[in-house]
């Protein structure tokens, strides 16, 4: 191993996670200056419908396919989603394995995983670089941080698949941009939209807090048709 | 916060006061948003504009982020064209604005609930409503409306003595129906058990829904009253944005509910008015409500089930279905307590899908049908709403919402679909079963328009005759005019005692001739009663300082017809009877 891909999965990695913590704790804290506004009123709807039932509901919401009709009628959609975030979170977790537990990719089995897992997600990247390309109302709502941030998981997943094997047989350039890419990516995160996993819990948080006490969350009964 | 010398007085003070709007939740809408794309086809604008992303739930939202994003959010300030940050500069810029945030959303609801980030598009919008208003940025049917509603206390401009007049004379109604003097409605009772709270749209357009809550009330054994002011429980200030006049209507309504010390406070049917009232009014005006409050179905489910009212589905037929209004159904969650009632009520109820939380809106929220500026666009996008109720196959559209039955009557008369728009109320009061009823003779109804001569005027000759025929049905005599000149001719030559005018009709429109009666000493006290299809030019006449004495939408049913030209000739007659007897 090169000192350069030692520093790159050691050093700079350390480096650029913690500047990723500082700006998230940063971002976190510039969140919470905001008052949270609250909902004086009684309860509506239905009595088994709470704040904390709303609240429980609306994190996993994304986790039911069926409960939103935007998921529901977009299978395919939710699909790509599935599995896009299964890469992110396969290929995080390679930029740990390789510098801190590398034996466990010995395993063929869990290599395969890994490579299968972050090369779906690599063909998802691609289509949904299409589709943010081709689709006139993804053009219209896009920014060039939409473009730059698929774009760039995109290729991080590439290099990502290319890495899963750990072997410098030809070359360690692979390994190397892998790295760099990673380290770019925990620094870009907290000023991109890539960063929406921070604010997750709280959109669905507050949202499901508000429709559980008004009785809407959990959504019942709603259906698309008779059948 | 960054400023330019350029930037006009109203977009400094846009962006100065939203810092005072956000909070954690608008905050968290604003940054969360990955322009997915899953809410676009939420939305009925969308889904009617297939070839224009303007109307795309997050293109719309992002014209709110941008400013947001460039002044209150770093990424926004430091690569501004990177993340699409861009500040507001002109007046034009709040009027693209305005075009957005009024013009192409009815903040139903339906984008938040399918964003699965849980982004409040709706709620937000809102606010940039509320920052636009605060500049005097809107339409003007928004600043009408919420004119009416700051200076006299409801969003119609009713004043107290029509409203007192009103329910004097449908509690004269129900007493003479019913042969009991306790058929009543109550004005300002202390301690009731039921403060009961309307929409004015009720007093001025619908009054057979507060005779038809009145008979559930009396037929329940109710202690109930209507407060004689501060009764509007309609709140422009949720489609404004405006937190002070939420906060204030809610305020006069919940004092008044104290000062008479009701024990619960009923909402009648309206989507709008039942979560301002019962939800947002509270938050709006920082308050901690005392006393329990209800939306008009909750209480007329509640009789039924206590064995309070008693009630027969046989007497309504006719096949149904129920449209959810978006304030009921996806902010207070009220959507099975109408089905059940409706079930109780009705023999035929057929869903419509769609349904609950996921139904499309009306087209008429938010403010929508004050707004005829954007009348065509919320046409075009009721194409979904109309395909919706078609394929129900039913002949009645019920609603709990004033706000839905103008919306769904629009669409339904502008996509040809025949069907009737009603509300729970009446359905209810139609299948009571009270058996004291007294039988009142039917000659003494059907000609109670003997000896009045009223001259009908419109340019379609199918409408003047289903109208005539009516009136003559009832004993009235009455004349034709198809055109505005020859209307004017007529009144001049008859003298009639009443004159139905449509607005829309060739030679003089309707809106000059009712300006040529009120300016002729001769014809000034004809009372008029407007009838057109046009509700969107109903501001042209009302804008004037003579207002006609009744209004009404097409398509008309003859129930309506009657109570209303019933109405407005009692009315023209106590007016009469007062002002000789000043001159005696």
């Amino acid at each position: 191993m090169s000192p350069l891909l030692h520093f790159s999965e050691h050093t700079l990695q350390e480096a650029a996670l913690a500047f990723m913590a500082l700006a998230y704790i940063t971002r976190l804290t510039w969140l919470f200056h905001f008052k949270a506004g609250s909902d004086r009123q009684a309860p509506t709807g239905a009595a088994d419908t709470t704040p904390r039932r709303g609240i429980l509901y609306s994190w996993f919401n994304i986790a039911m396919p069926w409960a939103m009709e935007s998921t529901r009628t977009k299978m395919f959609m939710y699909i790509q989603f599935i599995i896009f975030h299964l890469g992110v979170t396969a290929a995080i977790g390679l930029s740990f394995i390789i510098p801190y537990a590398p034996r466990l990719l010995d395993s063929r089995v869990a290599a395969v995983i890994l490579m299968a897992i972050i090369g779906a997600a690599l063909l998802v990247g691609l289509m949904r670089i299409i589709r943010r390309i081709s689709d006139k109302y993804m053009r219209a709502i896009s920014s060039p941080d939409d473009y730059f941030s698929l774009l760039l998981l995109t290729v991080w997943f590439a290099f990502a698949f290319l890495s899963v094997p750990n072997s410098t047989a030809w070359g360690e350039w692979h390994l190397l941009t892998y790295f760099f890419l990673t380290a770019f990516f925990l620094v870009y995160v907290p000023f991109s939209k890539i960063s929406h996993y921070l604010y997750y819990p709280f959109t669905r948080y507050y949202l499901g807090k508000t429709l559980g006490h008004r009785g809407v969350y959990p959504m019942k009964h709603a259906r698309q048709s008779g059948e | 916060m960054s400023s330019i010398n350029t930037r006009s007085h109203k977009a400094q003070k846009v962006i100065e006061r939203m810092g005072k709007k956000l909070n954690r939740q608008i905050v968290g809408s604003l940054v969360a948003c990955v322009h997915c794309g899953m809410c676009t086809n939420a939305c009925h604008y969308v889904l009617a504009n297939p070839d224009d992303p303007t109307y795309a739930p997050a293109y719309k939202a992002d014209q709110i982020r941008k400013f947001f994003k460039k002044h209150y959010d770093w990424t926004g300030r430091v690569l501004p064209w990177w993340v699409k940050a861009k500040s507001l500069y002109t007046d034009e810029d709040l009027e693209e604005l305005k075009d957005t945030v009024f013009g192409k959303c009815t903040n139903c609801r339906r984008c938040s609930i399918n964003c699965p980030m849980g982004v409040d598009y709706a709620t937000f919008n809102r606010m940039a409503r509320g920052l636009l208003v605060s500049v005097g940025v809107m339409p003007e049917g928004v600043a009408v409306v919420s004119k009416d509603q700051w200076e006299i206390g409801n969003q119609m401009g009713v004043l107290k003595e029509d409203y007192v007049d009103t329910l004097e004379w449908l509690a004269e109604e129900l007493q003479e129906e019913w042969g009991d003097p306790n058929a009543t409605i109550p004005i300002d009772r202390t301690n009731a058990d039921v403060v009961y709270s309307i929409n004015p749209r009720e007093v001025k357009y619908d009054p057979r829904t507060i005779s038809d809550a009145a008979l559930i009330f009396y037929a329940a054994g109710e202690n109930w009253t209507m407060p004689s002011e501060c009764w509007d429980m309609t709140n422009f200030g949720l489609f404004s944005g405006d937190d002070d006049l939420g906060g204030a209507v809610a305020r006069r309504l919940y004092e008044k509910v104290e000062e008479l010390s009701g024990k619960t406070l009923v909402i009648s049917e309206c989507g709008h008015g039942y979560r301002s009232t019962r939800c947002e009014g509270p938050n709006w005006g920082k308050l901690d409500v005392k006393f329990p409050m209800e939306s008009s179905v909750i209480t007329m489910l509640r009789y039924i089930r206590e064995g309070r009212i008693k009630v027969d589905k046989s007497k309504n037929t006719t096949p149904v279905t129920f449209h959810d209004s978006c304030n009921n159904a996806r902010s207070c969650g009220l959507f099975e307590e109408p089905r059940e009632l409706l079930n109780l009520v009705c023999s035929d109820f057929r869903e419509m899908y769609p349904n609950r939380t996921e139904n499309y809106c009306c087209t008429g929220g938010g403010g929508a049908m004050s707004m005829s500026e954007y009348t065509p666009r919320r046409l075009k996008s009721a194409k979904i709403k109309a395909d919706q109720l078609k394929a129900t196959g039913a002949e009645i559209v019920v609603t709990s919402c004033h706000n839905c039955v103008d919306g769904l009557t629009d669409l339904i008369r502008h996509y040809k679909l025949g069907m009737q728009v009603t509300q729970l109320v009446n359905l209810v009061a139609n299948a009571l079963v009270i058996e004291k009823k007294v039988m009142v003779p039917v000659e003494e109804i059907t000609a109670d328009l003997a000896g009045y001569r009223i001259l009908v005027a419109d340019d379609e000759p199918d409408f003047v005759t289903f109208v005539a025929t009516i009136l003559e049905d009832n004993g009235a005599a009455v004349m034709r005019a198809y055109d505005g000149d020859e209307a004017i001719k007529m009144a001049r030559h008859e003298k009639p005692d009443l004159m139905t005018l449509d607005i829309t009709m060739p030679g003089k429109s309707g809106i000059e001739v009712f300006e040529m009666l009120k300016k002729d000493d001769d014809l000034k006290s004809i009372p008029v009663c407007v009838i057109t299809g046009k509700p969107e030019l109903r501001k042209l006449i009302y804008d004037r300082p003579t207002t006609p004495d009744g209004y009404m939408d097409k398509p008309i049913t003859e129930e309506n017809l009657l109570i209303n030209i019933r109405k407005i000739l009692k009315v023209h007659h106590h007016q009469e009877t007062v002002e000789s007897k000043k001159q005696i």
